[in-house]
């Protein structure tokens, strides 16, 4: 009989293996997107909206990579709200886990944009892909980045109003704690200008399945990744009294609160004294 | 136009639209209040507004580069000048420019 160390041991070095095939499959998902390069280079010269164009087959490429993930790893359960899938002409605010998460809202909406790191403009094929799918830079340094950041905002009223959706991770970066971090305003800001709804939604566990600081995809997650809408607000913007940091709190407050229920249940599942819920603070790390 | 008026107005807009009471000249807006590229481009909308007039992509690229409150005085003050040529500001506001 075996004893269960050297069993335990057997078992993590299986998942580990496992973890690396997974991970190399899905990368050479990646890599296989070269071979879709010609689509993009005929749509950039025969479509007449290349940037809806461009987003369409972004999209497309996404969605087959987590199919293939679905796939690779059939424990993994994804959640997509049925409201969440159904947006249209809002911005959307968002927590941030991981790298996961912009492509999987590229997964979602045919027609979207989002914030990306200026220098990933710089690099060849993707960056062109990037500015042509009407991407914004995250930052306005420098000719190329300036002129490109004042003309995706002057045009997105327009391109709200046709039904495209912009998704952005107001907390700037991936929290590394699962905690939430104070938001900057340019999501809001950009809303307010196009008086567009705001829809925030609310990812998680995606940094279980890809964690910040690992390479690997972990292939035994046992949680749900899931996306919810947490609400669809349609704010009062020409009101007298209205306040962009008001509304921030407000958002803010929508995720707190989710959490709160959603630590009270976790409580109440692992079976808390008295089934009361916890004291504030209880059960985080 | 004065540099008062000037000054005065773009208060006016920091407290009106982006709920900063009364900034201080030199300060770093972006590291004092967050004050990103996005709220950059809402102020050129305002100032716009101010000028009565619309703004060159070349005058817009020019204000990404800019921090500080006074900064931006300069900045309108510049875009009141090439709009208006025959106005000069009194030598009062310019010393102030440099103080």
């Amino acid at each position: 009989m075996n004893s269960p160390q050297p069993m335990n041991l057997r078992r993590s070095v299986f998942r580990a293996l496992l973890d690396l095939l997974v991970t190399l499959l899905l990368w050479v998902y990646f890599l296989a997107g070269t071979l879709i390069l010609p689509f993009y280079g005929m749509a950039h010269l025969f479509s007449n909206d290349r940037e809806a164009t461009f987003q369409g087959m972004n999209s497309r490429f996404y969605r087959g990579f987590f199919r293939l993930v679905q796939w690779l790893i059939p424990g993994l359960s994804l959640r997509i709200g049925a409201d969440v899938r159904t947006l249209r002409s809002t911005v959307i605010v968002s927590n941030h886990l991981s790298y996961l998460d912009p492509i999987l809202f590229l997964s979602i909406f045919d027609r979207q944009k989002t914030i990306v790191r200026s220098d990933f403009f710089h690099y060849p094929i993707f960056g062109w892909v990037l500015k042509t799918a009407g991407y914004l830079p995250s930052s306005a340094n420098g000719d190329l980045f300036s002129t490109l950041m004042i003309k995706r905002v002057e045009d997105m009223d327009r391109y709200l109003s046709t039904g495209g959706n912009l998704f952005i991770f107001p907390e700037g970066t991936r929290s590394r704690d699962g905690r939430l971090h104070p938001f900057s305003r340019g999501a809001f800001r950009i809303a307010a200008r196009c008086r567009a709804p705001l829809g925030v939604v609310r990812i998680t566990n995606t940094h279980r399945l890809f964690p910040p600081d690992r390479f690997l995809f972990h292939t035994g997650i046992r949680e749900p990744v899931t996306i919810e809408l947490l609400a669809l607000l349609h704010p009062e913007w020409d009101a007298p009294d209205f306040s962009l940091n008001d509304l921030i709190a407000r958002v803010q407050a929508l995720y707190d609160e989710r959490e709160r229920q959603e630590r009270e249940r976790d409580f109440a599942e692992a079976g808390g004294p008295d089934g009361k819920p916890p004291a504030e603070g209880a059960g985080t790390p | 136009m004065t540099r008062e008026a000037i000054e005065a107005e773009i208060r006016r807009i920091f407290l009106q639209e982006f709920e900063i009471e009364d900034p201080a000249m030199d300060v770093d807006l972006r590291e004092a209040y967050q004050f990103d590229s996005i709220d950059a481009i809402e102020l050129l909308v305002e100032i716009e507004r101010f000028l009565g007039s619309e703004l060159t992509m070349e005058e817009k690229k020019r204000a990404m580069d800019i921090r500080t409150v006074r900064q931006i005085c300069s900045y309108v003050e510049e875009l009141v000048r090439a709009r208006r040529p025959g106005e000069s500001l009194p030598i009062g506001d310019l010393c102030k420019e440099g103080s």
